[in-house]
């Protein structure tokens, strides 16, 4: 388990991380979303020991990771940019890795590399951001670290080449509990793979919760009230988070479990009501709202 | 078999990422000592071919010196060095630069302090084996040609250490600059910096002691850089080159190998520290550790200030208002140029201007300090209480050795060997020159004084003093009448040892030279010595030398000994050599005269420049005419004389060149006519016929007017 304790990091006057406090548990799949700037690379840079926080804790299965070489042992991250040797190739880089991670599996390394179509002998400078992102993933998985720290490594990959990997952290996960931690600014990019997601912004944490909870307890109704006693009715006591109105259709998000929401719309007489599922997308504009942020400017676009 | 992460394999991975250094460091090092060497040593074979060398050993002497100049101690090594190191330790730890390595470097399971030895080791291996497989190969190559022996490896031994130690200390500084700073450039900067501020601060102290205190001396006490490897480097190159014997050498070297040593680990400590805290976000901005920022500026806009401000000062002619503007001036745009530096943007100008009204405040205080003599510089004067002895020199210069005929200067020497007890003496006349002007003096002389004081302390100052001031004579006398005056002025006075090994002698008037037998150097040195208690100022200063012994040495060197007129026991045993002849000369002998007038009226009084404008040379329209030598237009004119009849007027009027004394008062000689003569075949005397010939000077205002006529601009136009 990855423990973010008020975890706040200055660079020249700027908060770049403010009081941030996660938990990030074994065998999930961890997202952290924000906004270019919200401080998701430095929240990685401190967790991987690269940095150092002005103040607040981080520690990796109960370890400080800062200028600890155990705690760095169940660690790989995978940065923004990757670097790579100079005029290096695929083989380079393993033989580098592999005198580093003391568990580097070479075996599985030469063989993902092949699944995936890059040439080891070929100079890794000549590739593609895509495929360099790749590289660095495969790096990574091979390190067979317990924690994957990856820092935006999504972006720019294509759907078969997400799926793809996404089902070789499925693999590394059931096989060694791996716990990938992936940091991007897109929302739609990870809701595929995450189970537990964590919202920065301005070096905040706005939520963090996961997934299956968020999309469990948040319900949209579409529904069609007969009177305006039975729509005061169907929605006394309920947690209405947001509500719009189309002529009489109205369409409701509310807390609640798919079962309690039928069961109190099934009470009142409505022409038409229908319990719909939210996106990730749907649930983080209605949390965000919440507390006073609009999402869509937020992550969005 | 090597663990894969041991240091070892982590030493093997980083070897692989310098490469390019490898190459560069072998074939710099391939370059400076086997390329060197092969030129020294083609060089000495094709003398030899030449014929420059008489005997064997000669030859072979000089097949080792070239060996030492090429492996041990060479001059061209320096710079090329210098950028090696600094290249071998920038490249190291240069991915502390770029955010991306960082993260990758310092996220992977690696102990920070095992990759700081690890690129340490790496710079230091690559050092070691390009430089010894250079010099293996350098040695192998002399060998063959015969061009070593165990003195030579000797040296070469102790000129890799001292070498070896020099790049430590530039490595070291190196890696510190690194850790301060995070980009090349300012890396560059920041090294050069730590390299060469002891140095610059040096040099511009001294600059402004010359510049604003009178009495400021470097005649004894030389201020020097404490620190600065560079200096010692430079400086004692050329003296360790000279040093023969091994044990000898390996003395002189000791103690710089211990100094350096203790500084290479103390900045390797400091550097190590630095790493250790130096944050990771540092990489790619100007300083590392933002809380040196203002420090840095500081201590760097000083000296720049301080040095335009200098410089200003000697073109403006030393105006004090100029000077200031411009230190101050200079002060700010370092400032505002270090700040724009450290964050990239033009806008930063005028960023923390606490530290820039610091640093300008400190050069303001420093130029007032020197201008005012806020410390009291010139005024200093120990008491008789405070002192233990004093040395001077009254503006006396000679040549002086050691024991084994090794180079001591006029001051070394008489710091060594002076230990003057009348303190009141020196003190009443140093106190009595801040009274006065030298500007105002007639015969004004520069006394240069090594206070040694009772706790230790050396000072040295100089003041000037009037020769023709009769006021002084008593002081001059108690001063240069005393017997450790003249121990510590000449080396005649206490070594024996030396003129038992003269190699030769000879008496000249100026005239007439006359070769005495070398080992009689013991016995006309006691008659010398006996005849120097005469020795003191109103003595030198009332009298002319009649003559002068030169006595040779091994090692090429020589003393000259003034003969005056009453010193009886030298002239006498001159005499029982049958070398001593008069000063005056016959006119008979005189085959003739040729008198050059260089009209240097036309100097002094002038414009700021010295020269007097043209049209106040009432003869400008005439001055180049016939004249056998112009030099900028300057009339210079000769004027050969036949007659005995104007040799007998020319003869009781000059004085011969040769003689010219130190002592005597510098106005006393026409320094405006040269006067060249030569002689008959047949003569009384044996005069000088080389083809130098002899020449002479008038007496001032001595001149005989047909010669003044005959020299006169325009005269043999006429």
């Amino acid at each position: 388990m990855i423990e973010i304790h008020n975890l706040t990091k200055t660079f020249e006057k700027i908060k770049a991380v403010d009081e941030v406090s996660v938990t990030i548990k074994e065998n999930t799949v961890f997202g952290l979303i924000g906004t270019n700037g919200a401080g998701k690379s430095t929240v990685l840079r401190i967790v991987s020991g690269v940095l150092k926080p002005d103040s607040g804790t981080v520690a990796v299965d109960n370890m400080p990771v800062y200028d600890n070489v155990e705690a760095k042992k169940k660690l790989f991250f995978i940065a923004d940019e990757p670097y790579f040797f100079a005029n290096s190739n695929a083989q380079t880089m393993e033989r580098y890795y592999s005198g580093v991670y003391e568990e580097f599996s070479s075996e599985e390394f030469y063989k993902y590399l092949e699944n995936f179509n890059l040439d080891k002998r070929r100079k890794i400078g000549t590739f593609s951001k895509g495929m360099k992102k790749q590289l660095a993933l495969i790096l990574g998985i091979c390190s067979h670290t317990k924690y994957l720290l990856c820092d935006e490594t999504f972006d720019g990959l294509d759907p078969v080449m997400r799926q793809g990997i996404k089902s070789i952290f499925a693999k590394e996960m059931e096989e060694r509990g791996m716990t990938p931690v992936i940091a991007s600014h897109n929302l739609r990019e990870l809701e595929d793979i995450c189970d537990h997601v964590g919202l920065l912004h301005k070096g905040g944490v706005l939520l963090s919760k996961d997934l299956e909870d968020m999309k469990c307890n948040i319900q949209k109704v579409q529904c069609v009230f007969t009177t305006i006693e039975d729509e005061m009715k169907a929605l006394n006591g309920m947690d209405v988070i947001k509500k719009e109105q189309r002529g009489s259709l109205r369409t409701f998000t509310v807390r609640g479990t798919r079962e309690e929401v039928t069961a109190r719309f099934a009470t009142v007489d409505t022409v038409f009501y229908e319990v719909l599922p939210l996106s990730l997308e749907e649930i983080f504009i209605s949390e965000t709202e919440v507390v006073g942020y609009d999402i869509k400017k937020l992550i969005l676009g | 078999m090597t663990s894969r992460n041991s240091f070892w394999a982590s030493s093997k991975e980083n070897h692989k990422r310098r490469v390019w250094v490898w190459i560069i460091a072998v074939l710099a090092q391939l370059m400076m000592y086997v390329g060197v060497l092969t030129v020294y040593l083609s060089r000495i074979r094709m003398w030899n071919t030449q014929g420059s060398y008489r005997t064997k050993e000669e030859y072979q002497n000089a097949l080792y010196q070239a060996t030492r100049d090429a492996l041990a101690f060479q001059d061209n090594l320096l710079l090329p060095l210098i950028i090696l190191t600094v290249i071998i330790g920038i490249q190291g730890f240069s991915y502390l630069y770029d955010r991306r390595k960082v993260d990758m470097y310092h996220s992977v399971p690696v102990d920070k302090n095992r990759r700081f030895a690890v690129v340490y080791v790496n710079g230091l291996i690559i050092y070691l084996t390009s430089t010894l497989v250079s010099l293996l190969i350098g040695v192998i190559t002399a060998a063959v040609q015969g061009a070593v022996n165990g003195a030579v490896m000797a040296a070469v031994g102790l000129g890799f250490l001292w070498n070896l130690l020099f790049f430590l200390v530039i490595y070291h500084t190196t890696i510190l600059a690194v850790m301060l700073t995070g980009n090349r450039f300012i890396t560059v900067c920041i090294g050069g910096m730590l390299i060469l501020y002891e140095r610059i601060i040096y040099s511009l102290m001294g600059s402004m002691q010359y510049s604003f205190f009178d009495t400021v001396s470097g005649f004894y006490v030389m201020h020097e850089p404490k620190l600065s490897v560079l200096y010692d480097y430079d400086m004692n190159m050329w003296d360790f080159k000279q040093i023969q014997e091994i044990r000898e050498l390996a003395g002189e070297l000791l103690p710089y190998y211990g100094k350096w040593f203790i500084l290479a680990v103390v900045l390797l400590a400091v550097s190590w520290l630095c790493y250790r805290k130096r944050p990771s976000e540092a990489a790619g901005k100007a300083i590392a550790f933002p809380v040196i920022e203002p420090f840095l500026k500081v201590v760097a806009a000083i000296p720049a200030g301080i040095g335009l401000g200098m410089w200003v000062h000697s073109a403006a002619y030393g105006n004090a208002i100029l000077t200031a503007v411009s230190m101050a001036g200079a002060g700010v745009i370092a400032c505002a140029a270090i700040e724009v530096i450290y964050d990239f943007d033009l806008k930063s100008l005028f960023k923390h201007l606490i530290s820039s009204g610091i640093a300008v405040a400190g050069i303001v205080f420093i130029f007032l300090s020197f201008k005012l003599d806020l410390f009291g510089y010139d005024e200093y004067l120990p008491s008789v209480d405070e002192l233990d002895s004093i040395a001077v020199n009254v503006d006396y210069y000679g040549q002086f050795w050691d024991k084994d005929f090794n180079y001591f200067s006029t001051s070394e020497f008489s710091e060594e060997h002076m230990y003057l007890q009348d303190k009141e003496a020196v003190l009443t006349l140093a106190d009595k020159a801040r009274a006065e002007d030298a500007e105002d003096m007639t015969d004004a002389r520069c006394i240069n004084v090594l206070y040694r004081l009772k706790s230790g302390r050396k000072v040295g100052r100089r003041f000037w003093v009037d020769f023709a001031n009769p006021g002084n004579e008593e002081l001059l006398n108690r001063i240069m009448g005393t017997k450790e005056f003249k121990e510590g002025s000449f080396q005649i006075m206490t070594d024996q040892d030396s003129f038992a090994e003269a190699t030769a002698m000879v008496y000249s008037n100026g005239a007439t030279n006359a070769a005495l037998p070398a080992e009689d150097a013991l016995k006309l040195r006691e008659a010398y010595v006996k005849d120097m208690e005469q020795f003191d100022f109103t003595m030198v200063i009332n009298n002319r030398p009649c003559g002068r012994i030169n006595v040779s040495f091994p090692n090429w060197f020589n003393t000259t000994l003034d003969v005056y007129d009453n010193f009886e026991n030298t002239i006498a045993y001159l005499q029982s050599k049958e070398a001593f002849y008069p000063i005056e000369l016959n006119p008979e002998d005189i085959a003739d005269i040729t008198i050059t007038h260089y009209h240097n009226e036309i100097y002094g009084d002038g414009d700021e420049d010295g020269i007097m404008p043209l049209e106040d040379v009432a003869v400008a329209d005439t001055w180049v005419v016939d004249s056998d030598y112009a030099y900028e237009s300057v009339p210079v004119i000769s004027e050969t004389f036949m007659e005995e009849e104007e040799f007998a007027q020319i003869v009781p009027h000059i004085y011969p060149e040769f003689l010219s004394s130190a002592w005597n008062h510098t106005y006393e000689l026409d320094g405006d006519y040269d006067i060249y003569i030569t002689f008959k075949k047949d003569t009384t005397y044996p005069y000088d016929r080389s083809q130098f010939g002899v020449y002479y000077r008038f007496y001032t205002g001595e001149v005989p007017e047909f010669v003044v006529e005959a020299t006169a601009i325009g005269a043999e136009e006429e």
